[in-house]
């Protein structure tokens, strides 16, 4: 790179054409930026669009109130399903993550609590398809193909992102806070649950939500623990249980108009869903993390 | 805080059993971690029977049985196949990404007026938030062939003409491709680069931006010269995790890629990786050591991912010391 000095063809410019051609690649760079960031945009709205338009011929009340067997077929156990599954696994990892993330915030040495983000660092990218794997070998035998299977895989995806969340709101809540508390003679464990936590409360439901919204579109841990099914199975964990991105996946490759046509009108619940989630707890904070 | 009961008695004996409860749950974190990695080793142990690890990593071939003339099964396992697609693609798509993603976050941070950069933030983080599945969707039903008639069209007619791995038939076009699958990969690790670059641009103090365009430098010469370089581990740490999370990423590439087995000859034709190996086939293996290869596979791909996590970490500390010296 050149970095400030000039080449040698610059150099013998007059200072004024030297400059002219600065401003000049000054201006284009900054229309080249708009425009990648344009483009970084573009995918969303030509997604949300296309995924819409092909969707909405098929959404009917069929579509959510039948199962895919029913002479008017729809996915109402499969959006039953995701919804069930996702609900169980916050449920098992919800409280532990939080209790977790609590601990590495406000009781762990230094050296714990490096080691403890190092360990959620690891969690977190575990690619979802070992996730998957991993109850396959484990909870499978046990359980069997099952909505138990389903949702402690999702679990194992959902437990660092609670975790971490909590951990990091935790961290932003001033010491002041704690040590007012203390002062009064309030033991550690209420001032931890009733004042820090409670601090913190809005920070540790977004971690919560973006868990769940992780979960609900979660499709390779599924394919080899619930594995799907086209009868209802509302609130039935014990045998194999349908899912919104299983069907989806299924259906993407069908042959017929009308299965194709379920999987899009899927995706558009299971997407509007995930973005709704996302906007409600997102937008909020928005404003802190740009300016 | 008007719900503290401060007149309740002390309870000081429940504070240690506190600590152990949400010292367990923190445990709890560590001890899956331990149990993921020893069930996944313990169930690749009947591959490494019939197999090395080496012979596993660079053999090609898939064979999961078939009868010789002389009786005996062949069965052979390969990684090698699998291995090339997952990089292949990642590299793909990081080579889309990486240049758009930081250039965007480049306009958010350092031209972009508040009311604009607020919404397209916003916007871009929300691509992160679609489920994988419906990009899969989109690519299997629209997306994907438009890029073979574009991108994808353009490049084998053009370069491909001269270099025999961008070639494609065009009479016969493919209709999934590795590169398809690349491509539709760097659409959805886009809000990643876009949000770690963005992070590492935002600390780098505004003091030195001015310092240097004070000294004559225009916007962009003091992006380039400035900010850029100093920033610049941090955004090598943003493409690092988005090829993390590249390598990891299923079903979306599963519904593109193909499935087909071998190493292709042009990245134009359909291929695998190693995740959506383990999905398609898990569903189909029989014995245990076909399902220990899956696991065998499912177990590199960890490795991969924890070691690129590594890596970011101990490159990111690295810059945060030096921001905390500076």
């Amino acid at each position: 790179m050149s970095k400030a000095a000039v080449s040698v063809r610059e150099a013998l410019l007059e200072p004024g054409a030297r400059d002219l051609r600065r401003a000049r690649t000054d201006w284009i760079m900054r229309r080249v930026v708009e425009g990648a960031a344009f483009l970084a945009v573009l995918p969303l709205f030509a997604l949300v669009i296309f995924v819409t338009l092909r969707a909405l011929p098929w959404l009917s009340p069929e579509f959510f109130f039948n199962n895919p067997l029913d002479s008017e077929p729809g996915v109402l156990n499969a959006i039953i399903g995701s919804l069930q599954m996702s609900a169980l696994a916050l449920l098992i990892t919800g409280p532990i993550g939080v209790a977790g993330g609590v601990y590495l915030s406000e009781f762990a040495s230094a050296r714990v609590a490096s080691i403890g983000e190092i360990v959620i660092d690891i969690l977190l990218g575990i690619p979802s398809i070992v996730a998957g794997l991993f109850a396959f070998l484990l909870l499978v035998p046990i359980l069997g193909f099952s909505g138990w299977a389903g949702s402690l895989a999702l679990g194992v995806l959902t437990l660092p992102i609670v975790m971490r969340t909590t951990q990091e709101v935790m961290r932003l809540v001033p010491p002041s806070i704690r040590e007012a508390s203390l002062a009064l003679g309030i033991p550690v464990w209420r001032t931890t649950l009733l004042v820090t936590l409670r601090t913190a409360a809005p920070g540790v439901l977004t971690g919560l939500v973006l868990a769940a919204s992780r979960a609900l579109g979660e499709t390779a841990p599924l394919i080899m623990t619930a594995k799907g099914t086209n009868a209802s199975n509302f609130l039935d964990f014990g045998t194999t249980m349908n899912a919104m991105p299983l069907v989806i996946f299924r259906y993407a490759e069908a042959a017929d108009d009308r299965t194709i046509g379920q999987a899009w009108a899927t995706a558009l619940v299971l997407m509007a869903i995930a973005l709704a989630m996302n906007v409600i707890v997102r937008w909020r904070t928005v404003d802190s993390r740009v300016a | 805080m008007g719900t503290l009961d401060v007149h309740q008695p002390r309870s000081g004996s429940a504070d240690p059993l506190f600590r152990r409860l949400l010292g367990a749950a923190a445990a709890g974190g560590g001890l899956l971690l331990l149990v993921i990695t020893g069930r996944l080793i313990a169930s690749t142990l009947p591959l490494w029977a019939i197999q090395s690890p080496l012979s596993f990593i660079s053999t090609t071939a898939w064979i999961t049985g078939i009868e010789q003339a002389d009786g005996t099964t062949l069965e052979v396992y390969g990684a090698a196949a699998a291995l090339f697609g997952t990089a292949a693609t990642s590299l793909i798509a990081v080579l889309f990404a990486a240049p758009i993603g930081i250039l965007g976050a480049i306009y958010l941070v350092e031209f972009a007026p508040k009311r604009i950069a607020i919404p397209l933030t916003f916007l871009v983080e929300l691509i992160a938030a679609i489920p994988s599945v419906v990009f899969g969707l989109w690519a299997l039903g629209d997306l994907s062939l438009r890029i073979r008639d574009s991108i994808e069209w353009w490049i084998a007619s053009t370069v491909g003409r001269f270099i025999p791995w961008l070639a494609e038939d065009p009479g016969s076009p493919a209709a999934d491709s590795i590169f398809r699958a690349g491509f539709v990969l760097a659409i959805m690790i886009l809000p990643m680069i876009v949000a770690v670059s963005r992070e590492f641009l935002r600390s780098v103090p505004i003091s030195l931006r001015e310092g240097y365009i004070g000294m004559g430098a225009t916007k962009w010469e003091a992006i380039r010269d400035v900010v850029v370089p100093t920033a610049r581990v941090g955004l090598i740490g943003a493409v690092l995790l988005a090829l993390g999370r590249a390598i990891g990423e299923t079903v979306a590439v599963t519904m593109v890629i193909g499935n087909a087995e071998g190493i292709p000859t042009s990245l134009f034709l359909p291929g695998n990786s190693v995740a959506a190996k383990i999905a398609s086939n898990i569903g189909e293996a029989g014995t245990e050591v076909q399902i220990a290869a899956l696991v065998a596979l499912g177990l590199a791909l960890f490795m991969l991912s924890f070691v690129i996590s590594l890596i970011v970490r101990l490159s990111l500390r690295r810059f945060t010391t030096i921001k905390a010296i500076s």
